[in-house]
C-alpha cells in the first residue's frame, strides 16, 4: 500500500474504492478486524515461502533452502521444491474448475429430465458443438444435451493416456503441434489431478522440469475443461451472454428490501433463487415481514455470471457488490440478510462479521463448508427450485432480525456488461474484420486481458485499474474477467462514456460502437471466453495465437485457479504479466524457465512486475513487438 | 583520597555510590541515613504490605553490597545540618562528617493535610518500612481502612490492604482517580476494575476531620474511629491511611545558601552551587523535558539518573544531566497495566489527540502531539511499546511521517529506524 | 565484549530467530514445546514498508531499563555485559517500569498470569545465543562490535568497487 497512485482518497487509503475505504473506517471504529488488518498482523511474512523454497511433505521437514545449505534433507534442490509446490497449487486450481464443471453436466442431465427450473438457454451452441463431438445435431436438443454431458464427465474420468478431445478439436492447429512436441497434451483431467498429484509426492518426481511440464498438462487440461468446457456448457444451459446493463458498488443496496447475495463462481442456485424471488407468493411473504421487495446482488463470480446473463436468465439481478477482498465489508454495511455461498472464495473472516450482524451465511455447496456456518442447502440440480425458495424464507426471517446500525456507502456506477465472441460478433454486424481492420491500422494497438483475483499486496484494486487505465489511454483495448471485472465496473470503466479515458483510436472505435474501453467478460471462468476470442481472431487472420498483439495480465492474482489460468495463458501463447510475484523465485531455474525459456516453447513467457506502470510498459512492448513482426 | 558523603541510602544515592566507586576506587565513601536498614525499595511497600513481597525481599542490592563496594554506613543517624564553609556534615548525635563532596539524596515525607485528628493514633503516611510496618499491626486489628487521597501511593495501598481481607475506601476530592497522571477516560477503566473487585471509591469530596474514638463516639453514639467528608459524610475505619502528596526533606541545608523552592535547586551537574554539595533524586528540583516546567520529580528512574549524574561529577567527570520526563508511572491492578508518561491529560488548542478506545478489552491509548511532537501519553491494557513513544518524546523527534503508524497495533522500534 | 549484531538486509522475515528464542527459553527447550506453552520470543521481527526488521536488546552500556528498575533485579552484569532481571538475588515484580523506560521497546510484559518483565537475557549458559546460532540467513551474528565495523566497511567498499568496476 505504499504506491497507491489509483486512489484519491484523503484518508483511509487501503482499497481502490471509497466505498471499501469507508467500509473498513467503519468495521475499525466498530473493533472488528477485517482483511486489512488481519494482513497487517500477518507481516512480515516468511522469506522463504515467499520464494517457495520451503518443503512440509514428510515429517523430516520442514525443509529451507538457505543460506546455510542449499539441498532439503532428502537431497532436494530449491529448483525439485520449486517446482513442486507450483504443481500442488496447479493440482488445486485444476481440480476446483473441475467441481464446476461437473455441477454443470448433472444440471443439463437433470434440466432435460424436467427436474430443474432451468430450460436449455443456448440450443444453437448445444447443437454447434454437439456436431464438433461427432454428435448428429439433428437430434433433439434434449437428447443431445444428455449426450453432450455424459461426454463431458466420461472425458474428466478417462485415462491420462488418452488425450483430451477438445484439445484435439478446439486448439489451434499450430498450437497443437507446439504441445505434442513438448509431450504435454493432457488426458482425462480427473487422471491429470490424480497423477500430478502421485508425482508431488515425496521422493517420487523430482525432476524440476517434468514438474513443470506437468503444471503445463494440468493447465491446458483446466484450460480446455475447466475453462473453456464450463463456458461452453454453462452458455447451453444458461444463455450465452448477451448485451446488458447493470449497476456496481455498495450503493446499489437497498435497505428496504430483503436483500442476497450469492458469492462465489457457480451461479446456479444463484439463477434459480433470481428467478424464484419473483414468484408472488415469495414476494408476499417478504412483503408480510415488511420488506418492499426481494433483491439478489452478485459478489465475486457468480456476481459476474448473473451480471453477464441479466439480460436471460438472470433477469432482475440487482448487480454487483464488490469483490473477493471486499467481502467482509457487504457484510458490515448491515443490510444484507444472506450470503449465498458457492465454490469458491468465501473467507473464514466473513462469518466474524457476519456474527456482528443478523446475516445469515448459507452454504450452498457440498464441498463449501465454513466453522460456525451451521445452514447448509447444499446444490442439487433435483431440488434447486425448492432450495431456491428455502434460501429466501431463510433469508426473509434474517430480515426480520435486521438491526438498526445500517450503513450504506453512496457510492455506485452503471456497467455495460455481457460481452464475448458472439456479442462482439454482434455489435460488428456479424464479422470480426472491423476489428481486425482497426487493429491493422493501429487505432487499437492490440487487445489486453487483465483478469483475475484481487489483492492487497499493492492495495485493494489499485495495481488492476491503474494497468487498465494505462493500457486504454495507450490504445489498447481491455478485456476484463473475474474479479478484475469488479474492480472495473465499481470504478466506472465499463461505461461506454470511459472511452474518455481511452487514447484517440480506441476512443473512436468505443464511441462509434457505443462500448465503453474495459469490456466485460465476466469471471474468472470466463478467461476461457477470451481463448476462444483469441482463437477465433488467429483464425480469421491465420496465424498463431503466440503472433498477435495480445497480452494478458493477473495484475493481482490470488489463488490457485489464477495459477492455472496463468500457466494455461502462457502455453497458449499470450504473454502474462503477474503483478505478485509468484512463490518461485528460490529457483533461479524454474524463473529462468516461466519468465524466459518458455517463451521459445510456447512464443509466450510470464512477465513479473510489481509497479502496475512498468508493468504497463512491458505490456505495451510486447504488444509493439508483435505488431511489427507481423508487419503491422 | 577524596571524602563523599552521600546522605540519603535509596535509588539516588546508591546509584551514586555506585558510580563514585566504579570511578574512584581509593574514594572514601559514607553513606548516612536515618533509617537502620539496607537500602530498599519505597515502591515495593505495598507489595509488602499485601503480603506478597518479605522484608527480607524488598533490599534493591544483595547483602554484601556495601561491604563489596567499601562503603561506610552510617544508619540511624539524621544528618541534622550542613556546614557548608567547614565542608562537615553535623549529625543529631553531634557527630560531624568531614567532606569533600556531598551528596544530598534526602528524599521526601509524606505531606499530611491540616486537618483536625490527622495526627491521631492509627493515622499513617505510607513512605517507609517503619509506615508499613506500624499500618501492618494495626491491620491485624482493623476490619475497615480508609485511604485518603486516589493517586498511585493510595491506590496501590488500597489494592493492599484489599488483598489482605479489609474493607476498603478510597477518598479522592477529584472527581476522578489518579488525576495527576491519567485522563478521566484511563481513570474509568480502572476505577471499573477495582470496582469490581469490591474497593470502594468516593470521589470529588475531600476530607475535613479524622475523628478519634472518643469524638467518634460522641457524634456518632458509637465506639470508633472515623473520617468525616468535607459533604459531612462519615466513615467509620480503624485504619486511615494518608496519601496525598510528598514534601522535600530539605531541613538540613536551611540557612547554609543552598537554594530551595520546592525542592532544592540544582543545575545540570546536580550540583547547588556551593563548593562540593550536590543533589538528586526526589529532594531536588529538576526541569521537565517536555513541559520545561521546574518541579520535583519524585519518580524512581529519575533518582537514579541523577545519582548517576552526581556520582560522574563528584568524582571529577563533568556530566550534564540528560533530562527526564518528569510524569511517568505504571501501575496494574488486576490484570490491566497502565501508563502515563508527559502531558497526559493536555487537550485544546495546538494539542493534536490520537485515540484508541475499545472498552470491551479494556484497551486504551492516547497520544498528545504538539506540532507533531510526541508531548503526552497513556497507555492502558497493551504497555509494550511505552519506551519507544517515550524515547520519541524525550528526543523531542518529529513523527510526521510516522504519526498514521503510532497507534497500530505492530508499531515499534523498527518503525521509528526507518522514518 | 561480543554482542548480537544485526544484518538488517539480510533478513527476510522467516521468524525463525523468535522461535529458536522461545525454545532456548522453554523448559523442555523445543519449538514446538514452546508454543504449547506459549512461551514468547524475546526479539522481534516487525514489518517496516513490508520490510521485515529485527529489532532486540542492545544490552545498552548505561540501561535505561536497569535505572528504572524498583527492585534491583535488572542488572547489568559487568563481566559479561548482560542485562537481564533474572538469576539474581533481587526478583523482578513487574512494575513495567523497564517497560517505560526502554527506547527499543525490547522488554515486554510476561504472556499469562505472572506478573514479569521479560527480555532477551542473551541465551547465558550457550556460546552462541540461540537466535544467532538458529538465523538461516546469517542476518545475526554474535561478534566484537568493532569486527561487525570493519566487515560492513569491506562490504561497502566492496559495493563501491563493484560500482566502479575496480576490482575489490
Amino acid at each position: 500500500m505504499t504506491s497507491c497512485s489509483a486512489c484519491s482518497a484523503q484518508g483511509t487509503c487501503v482499497s481502490a474504492h471509497r466505498s471499501t475505504n469507508e467500509m473498513y473506517d467503519r468495521t475499525r471504529a466498530m473493533g472488528l478486524a477485517t482483511i486489512f488488518d488481519r494482513y497487517e498482523a500477518q507481516q512480515p511474512q516468511c522469506g522463504f515461502g515467499m520464494q517457495g523454497v520451503c518443503c512440509q511433505l514428510c515429517s523430516h521437514g520442514p525443509c529451507r533452502i538457505t543460506k546455510k545449505t542449499d539441498v532439503a534433507i532428502c537431497g532436494a534442490t530449491a529448483d525439485t521444491i520449486v517446482a513442486r509446490n507450483l504443481v500442488r497449487l496447479a493440482v488445486h486450481g485444476t481440480a476446483a474448475y473441475t467441481h464446476h464443471l461437473e455441477e454443470l453436466a448433472r444440471t443439463i442431465k437433470a434440466t432435460v429430465a424436467g427436474k430443474t427450473p432451468f430450460k436449455i438457454g443456448d440450443e444453437a451452441k448445444l447443437r454447434e458443438i454437439a456436431s464438433l463431438v461427432g454428435l448428429d445435431a439433428k437430434k433433439p436438443a434434449g437428447e443431445l444435451a444428455t449426450a453432450l454431458a455424459d461426454i463431458i464427465l466420461a472425458e474428466l474420468r478417462k485415462g491420462s493416456d488418452e488425450p483430451l478431445a477438445l484439445v484435439n478439436l478446439l486448439a489451434p492447429k499450430t498450437r497443437l503441434e507446439a504441445w505434442q512436441e513438448l509431450g504435454v497434451v493432457p488426458g482425462g483431467v480427473l487422471s491429470e489431478i490424480r497423477d500430478a498429484l502421485t508425482k508431488s509426492m515425496t521422493s517420487i518426481d523430482t525432476d524440476p522440469v517434468d514438474l513443470l511440464l506437468t503444471v503445463v498438462r494440468l493447465a491446458l487440461a483446466a484450460g480446455y475443461m475447466g475453462l473453456v468446457g464450463t463456458i461452453t456448457i454453462q452458455d447451453i444451459l444458461l444463455g450465452t451472454p448477451s448485451l446488458a446493463q447493470s449497476e456496481a458498488d455498495l450503493g446499489i443496496i437497498d435497505p428496504e428490501t430483503v436483500n442476497i447475495v450469492a458469492h462465489g463462481h457457480v451461479p446456479l442456485v444463484a439463477t434459480a433463487v433470481i428467478q424464484a424471488s419473483q414468484d408472488p407468493e415469495m414476494l408476499s411473504l417478504a412483503k408480510k415481514a415488511g420488506a418492499k421487495g426481494i433483491r439478489v446482488y452478485g459478489s465475486m463470480c457468480t456476481g459476474q455470471e448473473l451480471m453477464q446473463r441479466s439480460a436471460t436468465s438472470a433477469k432482475g439481478f440487482a448487480g454487483q457488490l464488490s469483490n473477493w477482498l471486499a467481502q467482509e465489508y457487504y457484510v458490515a454495511t448491515g443490510a444484507v440478510d444472506l450470503v449465498m455461498m458457492d465454490m469458491n472464495c468465501s473467507i473464514p473472516g466473513l462469518k466474524t462479521v457476519a456474527d456482528r450482524f443478523h446475516t445469515r451465511l448459507v452454504s450452498v455447496d457440498r464441498i463449501v463448508r465454513m466453522a460456525g456456518v451451521e445452514d447448509h442447502v447444499d446444490y442439487a440440480p433435483e431440488k434447486v427450485a425448492e432450495q431456491a425458495r428455502e434460501l429466501i424464507k431463510m433469508a426473509i426471517t434474517a430480515y426480520k432480525n435486521r438491526g438498526q446500525d445500517i450503513h450504506i456507502p453512496p457510492y455506485k456506477n452503471p456497467a455495460v456488461a455481457g460481452f464475448g465472441v458472439e456479442t462482439i460478433l454482434g455489435a460488428l454486424g456479424g464479422s470480426l474484420d472491423p476489428l481486425l481492420d482497426a487493429v491493422k491500422k493501429g487505432s487499437i494497438k492490440g487487445i489486453a486481458a487483465v483478469v483475475g483475483c484481487t489483492n492487497n499486496r499493492n492495495g485493494h484494486d489499485t495495481r488492476g485499474l491503474t494497468i487498465m487505465r494505462e493500457l486504454i489511454k495507450n490504445n489498447v483495448l481491455v478485456i476484463a474477467a473475474g474479479c478484475m471485472s469488479s474492480a472495473a465496473e465499481i470504478e466506472g470503466l465499463m461505461r461506454p462514456e470511459a472511452a474518455d479515458q481511452a487514447g484517440e483510436g480506441l476512443r473512436g472505435i468505443c464511441q462509434a460502437l457505443g462500448i465503453p474501453p474495459v469490456l466485460n467478460f465476466g469471471s474468472c471462468v470466463d478467461i476461457g471466453r477470451i481463448g476462444v476470442a483469441v482463437t477465433a481472431i488467429a483464425g480469421a487472420l491465420g496465424v498463431d495465437p503466440a503472433q498477435l498483439p495480445v497480452v494478458a495480465s493477473a495484475p493481482e492474482y490470488l489463488e490457485q485457479k489464477a495459477v492455472v489460468d496463468g500457466v494455461f495463458a502462457v502455453a497458449f501463447g499470450i504473454t502474462t504479466h503477474l503483478g505478485p510475484v509468484p512463490p518461485v523465485t528460490g529457483s533461479e531455474l524454474v524463473t529462468k524457465i516461466l519468465t524466459q525459456d518458455i517463451e521459445g516453447l510456447t512464443g509466450a513467457k510470464f512477465l513479473v512486475e510489481e509497479d502496475p506502470e512498468k508493468a504497463a510498459q512491458a505490456m505495451l512492448a510486447v504488444i509493439d513487438s508483435k505488431r511489427q513482426a507481423l508487419g503491422i | 583520597m577524596t571524602a563523599y558523603v552521600i546522605v540519603g541510602n535509596s535509588a539516588a544515592g546508591i546509584s551514586a555510590a555506585e558510580t563514585i566507586r566504579r570511578l574512584d576506587p581509593e574514594g572514601d565513601i559514607t553513606i548516612v541515613d536515618v533509617e537502620k536498614t539496607p537500602a530498599y525499595s519505597r515502591c515495593l511497600l505495598p507489595n509488602y504490605l499485601g503480603g506478597t513481597r518479605s522484608e527480607d525481599a524488598l533490599r534493591i542490592r544483595p547483602r554484601d553490597f556495601y561491604q563489596k563496594l567499601r562503603l561506610n554506613t552510617c544508619f540511624g543517624y539524621r544528618v541534622a545540618r550542613v556546614d557548608v564553609g567547614e565542608k562537615v556534615a553535623r549529625l543529631d548525635n553531634g557527630a560531624r562528617l568531614k567532606y569533600d563532596r556531598l551528596f544530598i539524596s534526602t528524599g521526601s515525607s509524606t505531606f499530611m493535610p491540616p486537618v483536625p485528628g490527622i495526627t491521631g493514633e492509627g493515622v499513617y503516611g505510607l513512605r517507609t518500612l517503619e509506615d508499613a510496618k506500624k499500618i501492618l499491626a494495626q491491620a491485624g486489628q482493623a476490619r475497615r481502612a480508609v485511604i485518603i487521597g486516589g493517586g498511585f501511593v493510595g491506590l496501590e495501598a488500597a489494592w493492599a490492604l484489599y488483598r489482605r481481607g479489609l474493607e476498603v475506601t478510597v477518598v479522592e476530592k477529584m472527581p476522578q482517580i489518579l488525576p495527576q497522571q491519567f485522563d478521566a477516560c484511563a481513570a474509568a477503566i480502572l476505577l471499573r476494575e477495582m470496582q469490581a473487585e469490591g474497593i470502594r471509591f468516593i470521589l470529588g469530596t475531600g476530607i475535613k476531620e479524622i475523628a478519634a474514638p472518643g469524638l467518634w463516639e460522641k457524634l456518632t453514639g458509637k465506639a470508633g474511629r472515623g473520617v468525616i467528608l468535607e459533604n459531612g459524610d462519615r466513615l467509620k475505619a480503624e485504619l486511615v491511611i494518608v496519601a496525598t502528596g510528598t514534601r522535600a526533606n530539605t531541613g538540613l541545608v536551611e540557612g547554609t545558601g543552598v537554594k530551595v523552592n520546592l525542592g532544592i535547586v540544582v543545575d545540570k551537574y546536580q550540583s547547588t552551587g556551593m563548593e562540593g554539595v550536590y543533589a538528586g533524586g526526589d529532594v531536588a528540583e529538576t526541569e521537565d523535558v517536555v513541559s520545561g516546567r521546574i518541579g520535583l520529580t519524585p519518580i524512581w528512574p529519575n533518582a537514579v539518573a541523577q545519582g548517576r549524574v552526581a556520582g560522574y561529577n563528584m568524582a571529577g567527570i563533568p556530566r550534564e544531566y540528560g533530562g527526564m520526563i518528569g510524569m511517568q508511572n505504571a501501575v496494574e491492578f488486576r490484570d490491566v497495566p497502565a501508563i502515563a508518561v508527559g502531558l497526559a491529560q493536555a487537550d485544546g488548542d495546538g494539542y493534536e489527540i490520537l485515540k484508541e478506545y475499545r472498552p470491551e478489552h479494556n484497551l486504551y491509548k492516547k497520544i498528545v502531539l504538539k506540532d507533531d511532537i510526541i508531548v503526552g501519553l497513556i497507555l492502558v491494557g497493551d504497555i509494550r511499546q511505552a519506551g519507544v513513544y517515550s524515547a520519541l518524546m524525550r528526543k523531542k523527534a518529529k513523527v510526521t511521517r510516522l504519526k498514521h503508524r503510532l497507534l497500530r497495533p505492530d508499531f515499534g522500534y523498527g518503525q521509528v529506524l526507518s522514518a | 565484549m561480543k554482542e548480537i549484531m544485526v544484518y538488517t538486509e539480510r533478513c527476510n522475515g522467516c521468524l525463525t530467530c523468535v522461535l529458536a528464542c522461545a525454545a532456548a527459553h522453554a523448559e523442555d527447550k523445543t519449538i514446538v514445546g514452546a508454543m504449547a506453552a506459549g512461551v514468547p520470543g524475546r526479539l522481534f521481527i516487525q514489518a517496516v514498508n513490508g520490510r521485515p526488521v529485527p529489532v532486540l536488546c542492545r544490552h545498552c552500556e548505561e540501561p535505561a531499563c536497569v535505572a528504572a528498575c524498583m527492585t534491583g533485579a535488572m542488572q547489568k552484569d559487568p563481566e559479561t555485559g548482560i542485562v537481564t532481571n533474572e538469576g539474581h538475588e533481587q526478583t523482578c515484580v513487574g512494575c513495567w517500569m523497564c517497560i517505560m523506560a526502554c527506547p527499543y521497546g525490547a522488554v515486554v510484559p510476561a504472556p499469562g498470569k505472572e506478573k514479569m518483565a521479560i527480555k532477551c537475557d542473551r541465551c547465558p549458559d550457550r556460546d552462541v545465543p540461540a537466535c544467532v546460532a538458529a538465523c538461516p540467513n546469517l542476518a545475526l551474528a554474535f561478534i566484537e562490535p568493532e569486527d561487525f565495523a570493519r566487515e560492513r566497511q569491506k562490504s561497502v567498499a566492496t559495493a563501491l568497487a563493484v560500482e566502479a568496476g575496480v576490482p575489490a
